[in-house]
């Protein structure tokens, strides 16, 4: 692989054990791949930030390495993690003992040692992030977060791969990736369409659409979505579902995506009926013990869309309502009243953490959730949990009992 | 003197030689127990030269690479078919040899318990 001299004195060891070591990790897995040179990275967004995903081999990685003196050479962000960091009570049905915020606090200050922004959310693009970076289109980042990764390339139009595990970090560490994948245009052209138009779909059907699209697409380019998406949530869901439910790292979304649409016809897969019928599937029909928005984390648009939906019915809800967000996000609806009005709803909060990166229902009980999130449906079930989805409306009809 | 020597491409150098043990696909992340090295199936490939053709699954598998490595737990060697991120990274943050791009009849031809010497690219089964 071609390296420049810069990078030539990170490999070996000018600037020390840690960075060599992320260098030289990059270059291998580049190699493995079949890539001829690094990229500079603008940003780094960091997955596997949560005590119950790495787990103890995780949490030694990430403390041996700040143990190194690693420091980020490019401004670092990091996922959820395991708890609410002020509230480790936040999350119902989750067992939080002391050594599991002992290990979680680990590893958050193990990222805070090597000089990480502890946003703690899986939507970077809806905090401070894009503006203060100033990321446009075509800017090359490398973020670990697939559902980011996936909404990064497609709605936002930077170019990462999916950067999983200590992949990330040592882009932090270097500032730079492999140049492979999504960074290269050739492989961001569509070769195949689906097609589901027959009506504007909400944030629970983009989510489907995600999951349907991510089991039969088998191709290293992205697919075609020709869809009307009815807001900004949907893009999400759908970044979401087509991260979790397959290895997808973008989509083109025509009117969506800010680049040049493909040339020529492409094959073509109508999703409209299938679609229709596993949305019927999965909606709600029983009184959930939890309906959950925040998967991933919640913007402004989302509580928006709550509150509305909540002021048209009196009383409480018969199911605990939780949201998901980042701690940005809540801070910004906290400043604007929202925060007071759906608590006084009976909406609680969930900041830093959500229900999939936390001890949530691993084990013991296993209560009814009913949620927006295609990506919250794929994760809770495998834990056993029975789960519905449905948009914003039908789970606040369902919260009262509707 | 060898059997059967097999040529490779080096991603992680180094010599190890051992015993093999052979796997299909594997993912480090749900497959192996990173304090004991034993697989779900029971075998172990603690101090072993393990053939793995393809990996596949969960990004945190290379913190689990990393962590029988630290554990003393590690295998000597992994040697692939095809080799993806997730262990590149693993192998090359655990300093564990790691050899791909070898031909398909390696995971045929080699049983669990045969005698591997693997020096960089170069693979023997000596016994």
């Amino acid at each position: 692989m071609y390296l420049t001299r810069e990078e030539e004195r990170m490999f070996d060891g000018y600037y020390g054990e840690a960075v060599s070591l992320a260098i030289r990790v990059i270059v291998k897995v580049g190699e493995a791949l079949g890539a001829e040179r690094l990229i500079r990275v603008k940003h780094v967004h960091v997955s596997g930030a949560s005590y119950s995903t790495v787990g103890e081999a995780g949490r030694r990685f990430i403390v041996d390495l700040a143990g190194k003196g690693a420091k980020f050479r490019v401004y670092t962000t990091v996922n959820p993690v395991g708890m609410d960091t002020e509230d480790p009570n936040a999350i119902p049905y989750a067992i939080i003992t002391r050594e599991y915020i002992r290990g979680q606090n680990d590893i958050i200050n193990a990222f805070k040692a090597m000089g990480a922004d502890l946003i703690l959310t899986c939507t970077p693009y809806y905090t401070y992030i894009p503006d203060k970076l100033g990321l446009s289109v075509g800017d090359h980042v490398a973020w670990g977060e697939s559902s980011a990764v996936v909404y990064g390339n497609s709605v936002m139009g930077v170019r990462t791969n999916r950067e999983g595990g200590p992949l990330a970090l040592m882009a932090g560490i270097t500032g730079r990736t492999y140049y492979y994948g999504m960074h290269i245009d050739s492989f961001r052209i569509p070769t195949i369409r689906y097609v589901a138009r027959r009506k504007p779909l909400d944030e629970a059907e983009a989510g489907i659409l995600g999951e349907l699209i991510a089991t039969i697409h088998d191709d290293e380019k992205p697919p075609l979505i020709e869809a009307v998406f009815t807001s900004d949530p949907a893009l999400r869901e759908l970044s979401a579902a087509l991260g979790a439910a397959g290895s997808i790292a973008m989509a083109y979304i025509p009117g969506v995506t800010p680049e040049k649409p493909p040339q020529g016809r492409l094959e073509s897969i109508e999703l409209d009926e299938e679609l229709k019928r596993v949305v019927e599937e999965r909606a709600p029909n029983e009184t959930p013990d939890i309906v959950f928005v925040g998967c991933p984390h919640a913007s402004m648009s989302d509580l928006e869309m709550l509150k509305l939906e909540m002021k048209k019915y009196s009383g409480r809800p018969k199911s605990k309502i939780l949201v998901s967000t980042s701690r940005h996000v809540y801070l910004e609806a906290l400043s604007k009243g929202l925060v007071g009005e759906l608590e006084s709803m009976g909406v609680s909060f969930i900041r830093d953490s959500c229900l999939i990166v936390s001890p949530f229902a691993r084990r013991g009980v296993k209560p009814v959730v009913a949620t927006n999130s295609f990506k919250a449906y794929f994760y809770l079930r495998k834990r056993g949990v029975p789960v519905y989805i449905a948009g914003i409306p039908r789970l606040v009809r369902a919260s009262y009992g509707g | 003197m060898a059997f059967k020597t097999y040529r490779g491409r080096v991603l992680v150098e180094g010599t190890a030689e051992g015993e093999a043990v052979v796997v299909d696909t594997l993912s480090f992340y749900g497959d192996v127990d990173p304090e004991t090295g034993v697989l779900v199936d029971g075998r172990s490939i603690s101090g072993r030269i393990l053939l793995v053709r393809r990996g596949r699954g969960s990004t945190v598998g290379s913190y689990i690479i990393y962590s029988l490595k630290a554990n003393g737990k590690a295998p000597l060697a992994i040697l692939m078919e095809k080799s993806e991120p997730i262990i590149v990274a693993g192998a090359v943050l655990a300093g564990i040899p790691l050899v791909d791009s070898l031909p398909k009849e390696v995971f045929e031809e080699v049983k669990d318990g045969y005698r591997v010497r693997v020096s960089n690219g170069l693979v023997e089964v000596i016994g």
